[in-house]
């Protein structure tokens, strides 16, 4: 490896840079193991390695990247010249909001690296869980494993140097059989991160027979099933649900970047505004969430962001009030310049890129909501009236500013005096963000809370994807409108 | 790198693979891709990568095992071992309960139809003089700027160890989006343009477009829609999602395997859809970044997937014939080239339509954010309108409503609620995927009205 880094990144700043920073990849490994009805479709390895420059100048960014480390020069010059040319259209000169400098490093933690496993125990696990799940009434069965490896050096222009060397496994099944209009019906399993870490050892055989059991009963339960009906009744999330509604409509609506405006060409803006800091009720008093990248076992944990700021765990609504946001260095510096207050004391450390050949963008960490303290999934049942308990997501569509929103779930049951009935199919439902928090009435305690992932949350352009996580209980929300 | 030099490339990994003894296909993409963004009237972000990428996927008794990597272009010892990882894989896959297809490419095609030199040698000075001529006098304080300018060349080339010829394809493409959008109100309307050549790119139509929006947004009175069922007229992009869906759940004869998939093989020469609908799959239209050859060297011909409604057949891609038994039909491409047919409504842009008498109320949506497939059987689309809805009333006046959610079937959309289709048909594409560009472009009518939209929720502000 002959390239100098640091002394790249000097160059820039003698040439009037006022700021740089590179990461480079040196080996980014992803394997894409995809089993069809017993059949490993794709059994793929995939490797990548480069480095993307960021460079500010006269208060504008520019970036570029490449593979070629002879070329390394003429790519970081490339990168500065982009800075210099946005400056030109420049309205607002960015600044970096202060951080602490450091050279540290951090691994995911990890039991045991699935690289290191024997391609043959890993296609052999995944036939014993395809096993699992054939039925002659099955028509469709997928597992699936990915997991990736990487290592990230970091180094920027204020003296930062930090090294991140992470593991992630990414492992799900599903089944699919037509009901009796014929219409597929799908029902899928990721495993929360109940363990401390995030290896193969989340590939255990007995939970995997035990949930692949149950997935498939789930199946026959809702192929068998009534459509949801079309009312308004309480809805109770299941985790493996609730967290997507987090993502899409509290996760989403607090990156400060789309509150900010930088999102609108694509991805879309946030209801929320600079004013509603302080004072918003985003929801009922029971609802409290928190962006905490301090969390151990999932992918929304990363030691540093690509700011090279360290993780933290920062509430951003409290009792039902909204206070904080998902933000970056330059994001908190603008906010703040903008609401003509100090809104943010500083960056949430969330700034990150998926690939080396991306820039850094406000991305979630690990939106979690606190457990509460109405009890257990039962207990929440046996206080419902009337509604329906709904899991797995199965199509989801949100408004450009997170104002409301539209899921249909894998499987519902219906509520009916406080006793859990029959499956429903077909179940979708909808509502106004706000509206919809406001209506939180149940809370589950520590015993419902998960720790689900999203692996391929969609952003930026050039558009991005990512990994991150959410901490969720089971909560019932009142008042909603579902149906078929 | 030119594809001169990819070719040699692939013929060396193709008789190191030889070599090994291993039966292997390789596919090859090089692209420099550059991104203008703005946000808050400013430019928020220039980049440019240029970046490689080989995949080579090694075949054995119903076995298949695939590596890739992205590296420097004249790193061949890198590839060489993304070679040796495949065949090194390949004892450890699994069997397949068919035989996998290597491909045999006949004869060396180059196809460049779509490349044009002046967008690689478009400046960063060059579009953002282009945007100040698209926007020039609309921003003020409260009315800003947002957009993306993605431009790029992208080169692929196709080999197999079973012959020393290859196909290569070589393009280039350009993707604006425009956006206007007020601070303060939060309304946000667009303009957009995709074109594979600079001369194609038109200033002059965003500004017109844009101009008329915004004016229509400043000024006219901002209501609720009330959720009922309206007649609505669509745009491009809201066609070209609606659209872009078919080649998924539609006509794709692997998702109707796997359960996918709205339409079944008892389909096939039925009348399933309006009259009004004709879909092609035409790799000769220019504006799609056509490849006239597939991956497998076979030449491509325009296919009808829809003749006036009636479904004409599924495409199937090698590995999903192989699997399941049937015919390869020519569509191992990484874009398909599908074009919708205009009708016979003479109007050009929403501007001239808006101005047209009106027998009822219609909503015109432009766009859609982030639909959602709610029932694959079914063909259930949800979604939002976005940038620039408006309320065109049957007396004439316009309002310009807050956005709204509505939940379709794309059978009642494209069958017997479509009203009518503009003559008149544009590209809308993209560009910009999460891991490699891939020029592709939709051809779609610039208008198409539909009755019997049920508005579900309707906003209360913008
Ligand atoms: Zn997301």
């Amino acid at each position: 490896m002959g390239v100098n880094w640091k002394h790249l990144i000097k160059r820039l700043a003698d040439r009037g840079a006022e700021y740089a920073d590179v990461r480079y990849v040196p080996k980014e490994e992803n394997d894409t193991l995809f089993m069809w009805n017993g059949n490993l479709i794709a059994f793929d390895r995939s490797e990548e390695r480069g480095y993307g420059v960021r460079v500010l100048v006269d208060g504008a960014w520019g970036f570029a990247a490449s593979s070629s480390d002879e070329e390394a020069e003429a790519v970081f010059d490339r990168a500065f010249d982009n800075a210099a040319a946005a400056s030109k259209r420049s309205r607002r000169p960015i600044r970096l909001a202060d951080k602490d400098i450091v050279k540290a490093r951090f691994e995911s933690p990890c039991g045991i690296d699935p690289f290191e496993v024997p391609l043959l125990e890993r296609v052999a696990v995944m036939k014993d869980i395809d096993s699992a799940l054939q039925h002659k009434d099955v028509p469709q069965r997928v597992v699936s494993i990915n997991t990736t490896r990487k290592t990230i050096r970091y180094f920027d222009s204020e003296g930062a140097e930090i090294e991140k060397y992470i593991i992630e496994i990414f492992p799900a099944i599903q089944v699919g059989a037509f009901d009796s209009e014929g219409v597929m019906q799908q029902r899928g399993y990721r495993p929360p991160r109940l363990g401390p870490t995030r290896g193969w050892e989340v590939m255990n055989k007995e939970h995997w027979k035990r949930e692949s059991d149950r997935v498939l009963s789930e199946l026959f339960e809702v192929i068998a099933a009534p459509v949801c009906p079309s009312e308004r009744c309480s809805v109770i999330l299941m985790p493996d649900m609730m967290f997507l509604q987090v993502h899409e409509t509290i996760g989403h609506a607090l990156e400060l970047d789309r509150i900010l405006g930088y999102e609108l060409s694509y991805a879309g803006g946030s209801f929320v505004r600079l004013d509603d800091f302080g004072k918003l009720q985003y929801g009922s008093e029971k609802l409290n969430v928190r962006a905490d990248a301090t969390l151990v076992n999932s992918p929304g944990s990363f030691g540093f962001d690509d700011d090279g700021v360290a993780a933290k765990n920062r509430m951003l609504i409290e009792n039902g009030i909204l206070t904080g946001a998902i933000t970056s260095r330059q994001m908190v510096m603008e906010a703040n310049d903008r609401a003509g207050r100090e809104i943010f004391p500083d960056s949430g450390g969330t700034s990150r890129a998926c690939a080396f050949y991306r820039v850094p963008i406000e991305r979630m960490t690990n939106i979690n909501v606190d457990p509460g303290e109405d009890g257990t999934l039962e207990d929440i049942i046996k206080d419902t009236e009337r509604g329906v308990i709904l899991s797995g997501e199965r199509s989801w569509s949100i408004g450009s500013t997170r104002e409301q929103f539209h899921f249909a779930t894998d499987i519902g049951w219906l509520v009916e005096d406080g006793e859990k009935k029959g499956a429903l199919r077909n179940c979708t439902y909808e509502g106004m963000t706000l509206d919809f928090y406001r209506s939180l009435s149940k809370v589950g305690d520590e015993s419902t809370w998960e720790v689900q992932y999203v692996d391929n949350c969609g952003k930026g352009a050039p558009s991005q994807e990512m990994q991150l996580g959410h901490g969720v209980p089971v909560c019932r929300f009142d008042n909603v409108k579902v149906g078929e | 790198m030119a594809k001169e030099n990819a070719i040699k490339v692939l013929q060396e990994l193709a008789a190191y693979a030889r070599s090994k003894d291993a039966k292997a296909m390789f596919a090859w993409q090089s692209e420099d891709s550059r991104f203008v963004r703005y946000a808050n009237s400013a430019v928020s972000l220039n980049t440019r990568e240029i970046l490689t990428k080989l995949e080579v996927t090694v075949y054995g008794d119903r076995k298949m095992a695939s590596s890739s990597i992205m590296t420097d272009a004249n790193d061949l010892d890198s590839m060489k071992k993304a070679v040796d990882k495949a065949v090194e894989m390949l004892p450890f896959a699994a069997p397949l309960t068919y035989q996998p297809t290597i491909s045999v490419i006949p004869e060396t095609v180059i196809s460049e139809e779509a490349y044009d030199s002046a967008v690689v040698a478009m400046t960063s000075d060059d579009v953002i003089a282009f945007v100040e001529e698209a926007v020039s006098g609309l921003e003020t304080e409260d009315i800003l700027l947002s957009g993306n300018i993605s431009s790029g060349v992208t080169e692929q080339a196709f080999m197999s160890t079973e012959s020393t010829e290859a196909v290569c394809w070589r393009a280039t493409d350009i993707g604006i989006t425009l956006v206007l959008a007020s601070l303060q109100d939060k309304w946000e309307v667009n303009a957009e343009q995709f074109a594979g050549r600079v001369e194609d790119l038109d200033a002059g139509a965003l500004h017109d477009r844009l101009s008329w929006l915004v004016e229509l947004y400043t000024t006219a009175p901002a209501e609720r829609v009330p959720e009922q069922p309206f007649t609505v007229v669509f745009g491009p992009a809201a066609l070209a999602t609606y659209v872009d869906y078919h080649t998924w759940i539609g006509f794709n004869g692997g998702a109707m395997k796997r359960g996918f998939a709205m339409l079944n093989p008892d389909d096939i020469g039925q009348k399933v859809l309006s009259d009004r609908f004709t879909l092609m799959e035409d790799p000769t239209l220019l504006e799609t970044y056509p490849r006239p050859v597939d991956q497998y060297g076979r030449a491509r011909k325009p296919r009808p997937i829809f003749d006036r409604g009636v479904f004409q057949g599924f495409i199937w891609r090698q590995s999903d014939a192989d699997e399941f038994g049937e015919k390869a039909t020519g569509h191992d491409v990484t874009s398909l080239s599908v074009a919708m047919k205009g009708g016979d409504r003479k109007v050009s842009t929403i501007q001239e339509f808006a101005a047209l008498p009106r027998d009822c109320d219609i909503l015109y949506i432009p766009y859609l954010h982030y639909t959602g497939l709610v029932n694959p059987t079914k063909g259930i689309v949800t979604g939002t309108s976005r940038f620039g809805p408006l309320w065109l009333k049957k007396d004439g006046s316009i309002a310009v409503p807050y956005n709204v959610r509505f939940t379709v079937s794309l059978k009642d959309l494209f069958g017997d609620n479509l009203r009518w289709v503009s003559e008149k048909t544009v590209p809308w594409g993209e560009s910009s995927h999460y891991r490699s560009r891939n020029p592709g472009a939709t051809v779609v009518p610039v208008l198409a009205c539909v009755d019997n939209i049920n508005i579900e929720l309707s906003n209360e502000s913008f």
